[in-house]
C-alpha cells in the first residue's frame, strides 16, 4: 500500500469529488454529505467548485474542516493552495493549468499535492515536480467530459499506471461495477463525482466501493 | 513598504498582455503595479506575476497580485489585493505573514475602517468615477466619502474608478495618497506617457 510521505498513514483509495454545484444561497450538498460519512472508511474529498468566489470557497471549506470526519479522511482544495492554507485542509489538487507545483510546495510543505493528468507525458512532469498522486480520465464515458472527446479507455490507464510509481486514481463514469477494471490495470483506487451528485444511495454507494477497494 | 504620497498604482487591463501594459506603466513612473486577470489559468498567472515581478524590481515598484494568495506567494511577489468577495484579510495575513502588503477594496467608510481593522496595508478605495473597465452594482461614489474614509482611517487610501489625468489631483486633494487606474494607461494610445503626465498631475496637486 503506499503511504503517505506527509502523515505516514496509506492514502485512502476512494476520492470524492464535490458536485461543483454548490450554491451558497440554498444549503450545501457537500456538507451534508460529508457528515453522512462517519462511520465509514477514510476516504479522500476534493473541493471542487469553480463558480464560487474565493470568500465562499473559504466559508464552505471552513465548515467543511469542522466536520468529524472519518479518521485519515483527507479534505483537498481544487488549485487554490492559499485557500487550503487559510482553512487547515490537508491538501490540493492541482489541474494540469495550475501554477508549478515545486514552487507551490515551497508555501505548502505540509500538504499533500494531487495532479490531474491526462497522458504519460503530463504524469510524468507531475511525478517530476513532486506530486504525492495523480488522478487520470476519463476512463469511461461520463457526461460530464462528452465535450472533450472519447474516453481514454483502460488501456490507456493501465499504460500510464505503468510508468508511474505514483498512486493513480482513475476518474470518468467510474463506477462499483467497474472499479474492479481499474484495480486491474494498477490503478490505486478510483475517484466519482456524478455517482455523488444525489444524496439519496449515497452511503451504499461508498460502500460498494468500498468492498471493491478494501477486498 | 507603501510607496511615498503621491503615487500612480497601475492595474492590468484583461484585454492586453499584463506584461507588456505593467513595462509600459512602470516606465511611465508607476509604483504599483496590481496584476489582475479573472479568467487565466494558474500557470499562465504566475509566468505572468514572475515577469511582472522582475520588471517592478528593476524599477523599484510594487507588485501586487489581485486575488491569489497562492500566485503571490510562489512568485514572490510583494503583496495582495484582496475584493470584498475574496480571502477575508485576517485570513490572508495568517497564510501570508507580515511582510506581504495587503491591499483590500473598499466602497464606504465602514468598510474602510473594517479593513483596518482587520490589518490591512492600504485601502483601494472606489469607484469613485463612472468606469467602464469593470461591471459594477453601485453608482459612482464621487469624492465625499473618500473624504470622510480618509478622515476616520490611518491607512493610506488608493482611489479607483474612471480616473483620468483631468481628475487625478481632486482625489489626492480629498485625501488619498495614490490613485489606481486602468483604462486611462492601457487605453491611450502612448501607455507610458499617459501614466507619466496623470503622475505629474497628482504630485503638482501637491505642491
Amino acid at each position: 500500500m503506499v503511504q503517505n510521505k506527509l502523515q505516514q498513514t496509506p492514502l485512502p483509495r476512494l476520492l470524492l469529488v464535490s458536485s461543483g454545484e454548490e450554491d451558497p444561497d440554498n444549503g450545501s450538498r457537500l456538507l451534508a454529505q460529508l457528515k453522512l460519512l462517519s462511520g465509514l472508511n477514510a476516504c479522500m474529498v476534493q473541493i471542487r467548485e469553480k463558480q464560487l468566489t474565493a470568500l465562499q470557497l473559504f466559508v464552505l471549506a471552513q465548515k467543511a474542516r469542522e466536520i468529524k470526519l472519518p479518521e485519515g479522511t483527507l479534505l483537498l482544495m481544487n488549485e487554490r493552495t492559499d485557500i487550503a492554507l487559510a482553512c487547515g485542509l490537508d491538501g490540493v489538487h492541482l489541474p494540469e493549468n495550475a501554477p508549478p507545483l515545486d514552487k507551490l510546495r515551497l508555501i505548502g510543505p505540509q500538504l499533500l499535492f494531487g495532479c490531474s493528468v491526462h497522458s504519460v507525458e503530463s504524469a510524468r512532469i507531475a511525478e517530476e515536480s513532486g506530486a504525492d498522486y495523480l488522478l487520470f480520465g476519463p476512463v469511461f464515458d461520463t457526461p460530464s467530459k462528452r465535450k472533450y472527446g472519447a474516453p481514454q479507455g483502460l488501456e490507456k490507464l493501465g499504460e500510464l499506471c505503468r510508468k508511474t510509481t505514483l498512486p493513480v486514481f482513475a476518474i470518468g463514469g467510474i463506477t462499483p461495477m467497474n472499479a474492479l477494471t481499474c484495480l486491474d490495470e494498477g490503478a490505486y483506487g478510483t475517484a466519482a463525482l456524478t455517482i455523488f451528485r444525489e444524496s439519496r444511495g449515497f452511503i451504499e454507494n461508498i460502500e460498494k466501493f468500498n468492498r471493491i477497494l478494501y477486498p | 513598504m507603501i510607496p511615498a504620497a503621491p503615487f500612480l498604482c497601475v492595474i492590468t487591463d484583461e484585454a492586453f498582455c499584463p506584461v507588456t501594459m505593467a513595462e509600459q506603466a512602470l516606465r511611465g513612473g508607476a509604483a504599483m503595479i496590481q496584476l489582475r486577470h479573472k479568467t487565466a489559468s494558474g500557470a499562465q498567472l504566475f509566468a505572468w506575476a514572475v515577469a511582472i515581478r522582475n520588471l517592478c524590481k528593476e524599477y523599484h515598484a510594487l507588485c501586487i497580485i489581485n486575488d491569489r494568495l497562492d500566485i503571490a506567494m510562489a512568485s514572490q511577489a510583494d503583496g495582495v489585493h484582496l475584493g470584498q468577495n475574496d480571502l477575508p484579510a485576517e485570513a490572508a495575513r495568517k497564510v501570508l505573514g507580515k511582510n506581504s502588503i495587503i491591499g483590500v477594496s473598499a466602497s464606504s467608510a465602514a468598510e474602510a475602517i473594517r479593513a483596518e481593522k482587520a490589518g490591512a496595508d492600504y485601502i483601494g478605495f472606489g469607484h469613485i468615477f463612472p468606469t467602464t473597465s469593470k461591471l459594477k452594482g453601485f453608482s459612482p461614489l464621487g469624492t465625499k466619502p473618500l473624504q470622510e474614509s480618509a478622515a476616520l482611517v490611518s491607512l493610506p487610501i488608493i482611489a479607483i474608478g474612471g480616473i483620468n489625468l483631468l481628475n487625478a489631483a481632486s482625489l489626492i486633494s480629498s485625501g488619498a495618497a495614490g490613485v489606481a487606474v486602468i483604462a486611462a494607461v492601457s487605453r491611450a494610445v502612448e501607455p507610458s506617457r499617459a501614466a507619466r503626465e496623470i503622475l505629474c498631475a497628482i504630485k503638482e496637486s501637491q505642491r
